[in-house]
This record gives structure tokens, sequence and C-alpha cells, in this order.
């Protein structure tokens, strides 16, 4: 255990807060929220290949052709090794900040991206909600809707951050999330009304968004031009320097999604050089992020969750690759991050009926771990819509 | 047998109902009905009016108008044909098996797949196979994207429009994704399904749905058998089509699974196949017996719940979302009274006072799909433009048809509305008056999200190189050139196959004709007798919004319009109006008031 970690714990059990304190008479100066960034791998992660269980014989003889060798991986433990790509994540590691969640899934798994993907994004494995995990944590968290609550950059709105009451922003790229409009007709656009006296309650509720929307996309767009970061995210930041860059502008948002898109983790085929690349950006882009956080000072205010819709098949299949499977690692990581292992690994010798791993933990145990543990709110139960117990990932 | 002891209650609680006819689907008064108000029938129960037809049906009587509404026209006119299908089909596609791997898998077990034998020798004997899993998966797809052009067109142009309305309804109502499906002929057969019983009687469209082979294979029945029941199908039939949560246990569910064992399709037929039918009692709802689906589905009909939860989700689809609890019940109790059947139903509520109350007219978001086809039916047009895209412009905004989100549906309401997406809204109607000449048949051009690497390993292809290092994603083709690494050898090859399917698929599936909205505001302007700026401003205000615009952004519009053309008489710039006519529609259809129909 190192320094940081003894003092985190020390100051757990003395019950004081890591935040800084604010005494009575001293300039107020308002706690910086708690962040929390969710990274979705789409296409199924290949989990056994990216944590790898290199003492197990039996990983060896699923994957004869495409098992990590011994003296190839990044040994954690006498146990693990990552998948070579990993070497930022496993600095993150090395400084105690990375938390390793196994066997994570959920009853009766579905093994199609869509509908796998939508259970995780709902919390509602094997049924439905309009609203997404996201949502309904916001909707909780903060039922008045403050403006920016919610981030999620990408090119349509993730499912998971669908909200009864917040209107998450939504952009791609920064540079686009604006209003085409020929010169001619800048001078004209109607101004929106303010009052929100009228009867016509969704025409108020438009008008807002509409003022959100003219507000936001420039903000999102002079924060974008703005930022500029000496830190390296690899080679594709998967849009968390465009995180990086909201933080930098003080955004009041709590919560940010972003995902490694286009089922780019879907390694049917030859897989070996693939996934070790797409690891590589991802734990570029995870490191580069939160060494961003700690060069602006907020490394003690972000999370950083990373999940994917499902692991992959346990042996290997006829063309180096890996077909769809089930139980799957989840990470935190983050400087308030407890690092180390959590949940139990599946059994290699114990594989359900299409020799998929049998899951340990439910993935809403993590998600549950982010509401309550993270963003400190008693209310996990309500938006998962179940009991979940949380992970001790920052106690 | 059960059946007839429910059918007996149904018309029980239809009299029942006729005693309890309560007071807030009252009638609006004859004195109400008025132009205003023909507007706002034809918008919610169609895809947007142009001014001419909202002055015919204003002529009617309110019971003419809903009547000719919710029946249809006696003699339809014919504007449409029938979806002509491009001929991708092949016999051995169905049944398709789930994945790729299923796919070789059946190959090597039997010695066929897809209608394909495995070649004796050589390197990839079970490539052709691959192959054509692609073929399948990229032309399904794309014949879907033309199936979905078609009904959009018949959105656009139909004399019946309530018809394609409800059919939307269903559509979200019994939600089914293609990208599971994985067969047009299915989707195509569902949607054909909605549009002449979507406004039938509820029962039998529930069951026809149950016995409907896309939603069969949506919901996984075929694996729902009597040794190992699956949920799926049955819990979305409890949950999402008919009762909500929280009106049925879990033993309910599982044994709803039960009474519908051994339901499967066959191609495009419903089969039930008897040796996996759960012949045992089961107990659904306090009923007992050897109940089979139909009896559930009776069952379900039965509870009062059912008709309150479909009556206000459709009364929240055409009216508002906002319903009182006596609102709903009533409507439970009228739904139930005209025993499901929906045309009665639906003429109780667009008949009814509260449909033209305040919090109702003008309040309800538009969705993706109704603000493009209604924006292209007020321009008056009658062919749905290839360009802008219609799947592409609705899916950015958040409703691509055949690809519902999930087996929920789409929200509606307020959740089609973010601020990037309400700034979408307003770039899709430049991009229809500024065409977007960079535009790029997104179905044809295997760019972006779906791309699958097919544009590196075609180019690597063409180079020469083996289908090895061609279909080696991670390696550039210049250092792949230098490798001059031998083919290795292999069954198959994935990637070539994804790449070869594009290739079978593009070749066979007819292209969406690209071509642009035929718009001509001038025409519009001149041949509706209006002289000057002021004039022009209202008119696109009352044509195409459905709230009042408050005369300060009128003048200003004006004003700026007047500033174009450099005169407030529009008859001394006729040649020079168009332009300036669309900046100033553009302006005014990105307006948050026109999101409101």
């Amino acid at each position: 255990m190192d320094r940081r970690q003894l003092l985190k714990q020390a100051a757990a059990l003395a019950g004081v807060a890591l935040q800084p304190a604010i005494s009575i008479g001293a300039p107020l100066i308002a706690p910086k929220p708690r962040v929390l960034v969710i990274f979705e791998l789409s296409g199924g992660n290949d989990g056994l290949n990216t944590i790898v269980p290199y003492r197990d014989d039996e990983y060896y003889k699923l994957r004869p052709s495409i098992a990590l060798p011994k003296n190839k991986i990044l040994k954690i433990d006498d146990e693990w090794g990552m998948n070579p790509g990993l070497a930022g994540m496993k600095q993150i590691w090395d400084r105690g900040d990375l938390a390793i969640i196994h066997g994570c899934g959920y009853e009766r798994p579905s093994y199609s991206h869509f509908t796998s993907m939508a259970y995780w994004h709902t919390a509602a494995p094997n049924s439905g909600d309009p609203y997404g995990w996201v949502g309904r944590t916001a909707d909780a968290l903060a039922p008045h809707a403050p403006e920016n609550y919610i981030i999620n950059i990408d090119s349509s709105q993730s499912l998971a951050v669908q909200s009864k009451y917040h209107t998450p922003i939504v952009f791609d790229d920064p540079s686009e999330f604006r209003r085409i409009i020929r010169n001619e007709q800048l001078a004209a656009i109607p101004e929106i009304k303010i009052e929100s006296s009228q009867a016509n309650l969704s025409l108020n509720f438009l008008n807002n968004i509409a003022r959100s929307a003219t507000a936001s996309s420039l903000k999102v767009r002079k924060a974008w031009e703005k930022y500029s970061s000496p830190v390296d995210y690899g080679v594709f930041s998967s849009q968390l320097d465009k995180v990086a860059a909201c933080i930098a502008a003080e955004f009041p948002t709590q919560i940010y999604y972003v995902a490694f898109r286009n089922n780019a983790f879907d390694t049917h085929v030859h897989q070996v050089n693939l996934h070790e690349r797409l690891l590589t950006y991802a734990a570029d882009a995870v490191r580069g992020f939160l060494d961003d956080m700690e060069r602006l000072g907020m490394a003690d205010n972000v999370s950083l969750m990373m999940f994917s819709e499902f692991g992959r098949r346990a042996g290997e299949n006829a063309n180096l690759g890996t077909d769809h499977g089930t139980a799957n690692t989840m990470f935190f990581a983050g400087k308030p991050v407890k690092g180390g292992h959590y949940g139990k690994t599946p059994n290699l010798l114990d594989l359900n009926d299409t020799d998929n791993l049998k899951f340990t933990t439910d993935f809403r145990r993590v998600y549950a771990t982010a509401i309550e543990g993270w963003l400190e709110s008693q209310k996990a139960d309500d938006i998962l819509k179940g009991k979940f117990q949380p992970l001790p990932i920052f106690t | 047998m059960p059946r007839v002891k429910y059918r007996f209650s149904v018309l029980l609680l239809a009299f029942l109902g006729t005693i309890n006819e309560g007071v807030a689907l009252e009638r609006l008064t004859v004195e109400n009905w008025n132009a205003s108000n023909a507007k706002h029938l034809l918008e919610r129960t169609g895809f947007g009016s142009t001014p001419e037809e909202i002055h015919q049906f204003s002529q009617l009587s309110l019971k003419d108008a809903v009547d000719l509404i919710v029946d249809g026209p006696k003699n339809r006119s014919k504007k449409f044909d029938d979806f002509v299908h491009s001929g991708v089909f092949d016999v051995g596609l169905d049944p398709f098996p789930p994945s790729r791997p299923a796919t070789t898998n059946l190959a090597k077990e039997t010695g066929a797949a897809l209608g394909i034998k495995v070649r004796p020798d050589g390197n990839r004997p079970l490539q052709p196979i691959v192959d054509k899993f692609f073929y399948w998966l990229r032309a399904s797809r794309l014949e879907t994207d033309r199936v979905t052009q078609w009904w959009g067109q018949r959105m656009l142009v139909s004399d019946y429009p309530l018809q394609e309305k409800m059919a939307l309804f269903w559509h979200g109502h019994f939600a089914t994704n293609e990208d599971k499906v994985r067969d047009y002929r299915k989707m195509l057969q569902q949607l054909k399904l909605f549009q002449s019983e979507g406004l039938g009687d509820f029962r039998t469209l529930m069951i026809a749905v149950s016995q409907n082979p896309a939603m069969l294979m949506f919901l996984d029945a075929g694996v729902n058998i009597k040794s190992a029941p699956n949920e799926n199908f049955a819990r979305e039939i409890v949950e999402i089509f008919t009762m909500g949560v929280g009106h049925y246990t879990e033993q309910d569910v599982r044994e709803a699974a039960r009474t519908f064992t051994g339901w499967n399709f066959k191609g495009l037929d419903f089969e039930i196949n008897t040796l996996e039918h759960d012949n045992d009692s089961k107990t659904f709802l306090g009923h007992s017996g050897n109940l089979d689906g139909i009896d559930v589905i009776d069952i379900i009909l039965e509870q009062k719940v059912t008709s309150e939860f479909i009556a206000g989700k459709i009364y929240g689809f055409l009216a508002s979302q906002k319903i009182t609890d006596d609102l709903k019940a009533e409507l439970g109790v009228s739904l139930k009274s005209k025993k499901y059947e929906l045309k009665p139903f639906l003429k109780d509520i667009l008949s009814s006072q509260i449909f033209y109350s305040s919090p109702v007219l003008a309040t309800r978001i538009k969705s993706p799909v109704e603000l493009v086809v209604s924006t292209y039916r007020k321009l008056g047009l009658d062919n749905l433009p290839g360009t802008p895209d219609f799947n592409y412009t609705t899916g950015r905004l958040g409703q691509r048809l055949m690809h519902p989100p999930t087996v929920a549906g789409w929200s509606y309401g307020r959740s089609w509305i973010t601020p990037s997406l309400i700034i979408q809204r307003s770039n899709f109607i430049h991009d229809m008056l500024f065409p977007d000449i960079a535009f790029i048949p997104w179905d044809r051009y295997p760019d972006g999200d779906n791309s699958y690497s097919i544009l590196s390993v075609h180019k690597k292809v063409r180079e020469g190189l083996t289908i090895t290092d061609a279909t080696k994603a991670d390696v550039d083709y210049g250092e792949a050139a230098l490798s001059n690494q031998p083919d290795r050898n292999e069954e198959f090859n994935t990637r070539f196959g994804s790449y070869r399917g594009w290739q079978m698929a593009i070749e066979r599936v007819k292209p969406i004709e690209r071509d642009l909205p035929a718009i001509n505001l001038t025409d519009m302007i001149l041949n509706n007798g209006i002289e000057n700026t002021e004039e022009v401003v209202s008119y696109f205000v009352d044509r195409f919004l459905s709230v009042p615009l408050d005369l300060s952004t009128q003048k200003s519009l004006s004003e700026f319009l007047q500033n174009e053309i450099g005169t407030r008489q529009i008859s001394q710039v006729a040649g020079s109006l168009e332009y300036p006519l669309r900046m100033l529609l553009h302006l005014i259809l990105s307006l948050p008031e026109y999101q409101l129909g």
C-alpha cells in the first residue's frame, strides 16, 4: 500500500472527507463537484485477453492460438497480467488507482450487441425501461435538472443518458455542434422568448432547450477552442480530451458519457494484434485523461468507469478471434479509487451451456458503486429498481 | 373452454361501460367546430396538411370529418404502389442462422448452409457461405431502408393518413428491430399487418402480432420450448404490450411463457410446434387449466388495467401525454365497451371536447418522422425526396424506422428534443431548402458507423494483396505489401466475407433515387395572391405553424425579407424571390414553435 492509499484509509477511518474543508468565516469556495465519467467499449471487449489469468492452464487450453503468453503480458500480481496494450492502465494500477471488477454480467445473457447493450444502458436486463440508468441517476440526484448536468459526447444520444427531467448535452464534433446558418440570416434569427408564463408548457420546454442549445453549443465550442493540453492521449482520444475540455472550462457537469464507437471491440477475426491496438488506444486515452485531471487540479474529483456490453467466448474460434460472450471485467480508474481486484473470478472449468463464463457479479452492483460510493446518493435501489450491494471501491 | 367465458365477461363489461359513460369524453359542440380545429385534427391524425385540405375538412360537420378520417375515403384514390422488391432473397437464406459462427458450424456439420454447399477442397472452402451470410445481412438492411422509404412515401401522399399514423404507433408499441430480425420480408410483413389491422380491433391485432414471424424472431420464440421455457416473449406481452409493469407476478410470467411454448414460425408463416408445446395445467392471473397463448391474451384483455393501458397510450400518442387517472379510467371503459374495436374508440377521442382543449392543442412535439414527412406534406410535395436521405435524417434525429432503440420502442414527447437535436432539426430544414452538394449515399458507401474496414479491404484487394494481408486491419498496406506473406490457409475469412457481401448486396438492391425536394416557394406565394412581405410571413406562419407567432417576431422577419429583396412589394421582384423566401422559411421552421403540432 502506498502512502496516498494509507492517507486515504486514515481519512476514511477518521470520518473526514478528502475534499478541502471549508471553515466558517473563510471565503466561500464552492466545493468542486464529484464527476463521473463513463467510458463504453462497444462491440464486446474480450475480458479474458484484457486481464489475463496467466496462472490458469485452462486459459491456455481454451485459446491455443490467441492466448497471451506469460512473457508478453504485463504482470500485475501472482495471478493476473495485463494485455501488453494496457501499458497506460498498468501505470494507473501501479499508482493504486485502478479497480478491476471480475465476472460482471447478468442472468440469462443476451448475445446480441443491440439487446445486451440496451440492457446495460437501461440496467434492466431481460426487461425494458424508457430511461437510461445514467438518466435515472441524474433524475434522482438533481430532479430540478440544472443545465449541462449530463454531457454525452457522441453522434447520437445514448439510451444510457435518456432522462425524464434532464436534457443531456449531446454533441460529437464540437465544431459541428452548431446551427447551419447563412450570413444574411444571422441578424434575423428570432430571439427566443424568456417569459415562461405562457400556458403552452411544451413551448416553454422547447424554448428552454433552444436557449440552452444556443448557449451550450457556444460554450462547448469555446471550451474546445480554448482547451490545449500538453498531455498525450495517444493515437485516439475517444472523446476523453473533449471531456477534459469541458472540465477545464468548469462546466457544472456531473456525469460524462463517452464511447469507443462503431462496435470496434467486436474481434471475431485475427484478434490478437487488433485487440492489443484497441486496448492501447483506450488505455492511453484513459491514462492521458487522468494525467490531465491531475494537471487541472481535478484528480480528486473525477472517477472513470469502463465497461462493454459483454465479454467474449471463453474458447477461441476458427478465425483466430472470439465470438460473443457473457461475463466480463469492468474498471474504475482515478485517484479516488481504491485500487485492487473486486468480485469473484469466473471459473474457466465451469462454463455455461454456450461455453461462456458464468457471471459472478451483477453489473448493477458496479453501477450501485458509482451511485452510492462515488456520487454519494442513497437512491441506488430506486434508480436500479432492486437491491445491489455496492463494492467497497470508494470507502 | 375458458375462452367463451371471457368473451361473455367482455360483453358484460361493455354493458356496464355504457352506463358509466363519463364526462371527460363529452363531445365537442357544433359551434366550436372550425378551420383551426380541423387543422388540429388533420395534424394529429396524419402528417400535417395543406390549407386546401384544411378548408375542405372545415366544410364538413365534425362527425363527417371524424368519420372520414377514421374510416378513410369511400373510394380511395390509388396514389401509391405496392412495395417493389429488389429481388434479393434466395432460397436457403431462411431460416437464417443467428450468427456467422452458427452459419459456419452448420456448414461444417451438414456440408451446406444458406443454400450453398461447402467446397470439396482448396483454400477457404467455406468462403462462399460466409460471403452469402454477409450479403444477406447487408441486403436485408438496405432493402429495409427501401421499405421505410416506401412507407414514408405512403405517409406523404396517402388519402387515409390515419392508417399510416396508427401503423407508426403500433410500430413503436410492438417495437421490433431489423438488426435482430435480419429479414426485410418479415419487417415488411409486420408493417403491412400494422397498416391493415392497426385500426381494427386490438384482440385480433394482439394475436396477430404474437403470431407474427418478425416478432417471434425478435423475442426469441424459437428457444421457448416445453423443456426450457423462455420468458422473453411472455414478459413483453404482459409488460410492454398490454398491462404495464406491476400488474402480474413473476410466476404469472413463467406460467404465460409455458402457454406460448412451441409458438414458432417457418419462413413467413406462423407455426405451432406441438411437440414443444406444454400441455400441462398452468395458472395465469388466477385462471387455471391447459391454457394456450390465445387464452392468456384473452385473460389479459379481460383485465381493467389492459384497456386503460392501451387506451391511455393511444390517447397519449394522438392527444396528450398528460392524462389524469379519471380520464384514463374513462378511456379504458370506452375502449372496453367497444370490445377493443379501435375505430369507434378513436372517434370518441377525436370528437371529444378535451381533444380540442388548450392543454392538448399544439402541445405535442412532433416525432422526427412526423417532422420530416409533415414538412414535405405542408410544402405540397408528392414525392418523398431521396436527398436529404429519409432514413439517415430521421435516424440522426432519433427515430430510425424499423430500428427502434429497445423493445420498449420510442419514448415520444420531450425525449425527442435535446440541445443538439433541436439544432439538427433546424439543420434538416436547411439541407432540405439548400441541397447539400457534398451528399454521399450512405447506404452504398461503406464509411462511418458501419464501415467494418470495407473500404480498406477493397483498396488492398484491388492492389493485388492476398486476402490474408488485405484483411489484416492493423497492417497498413505499404507494410503488408513489403511483408509479402503467403496467403493463410483457412476455412474462410470473415472480413473478406463482409467486403464481398457488401459488393453482392449493392449489386442486387435497387438504389434509392436521390432526387431533391421539388420546392417552389415563389409559386406558392404568388399563386396565393400575396402582395407584400408582411403577408408572406403571415402566410408561412399560418401554413406551417400550429401556434401563433408574436407580432414583433413577425415584423422583424418581414423586415428581413424586405431587406433581402429590396422592396415591400413582392410582385416587383417575382423572378428573384426564391432564395430570400427559402432563407425566410428556414428561419421560421427553425423556431421552437415549429416543433409543435
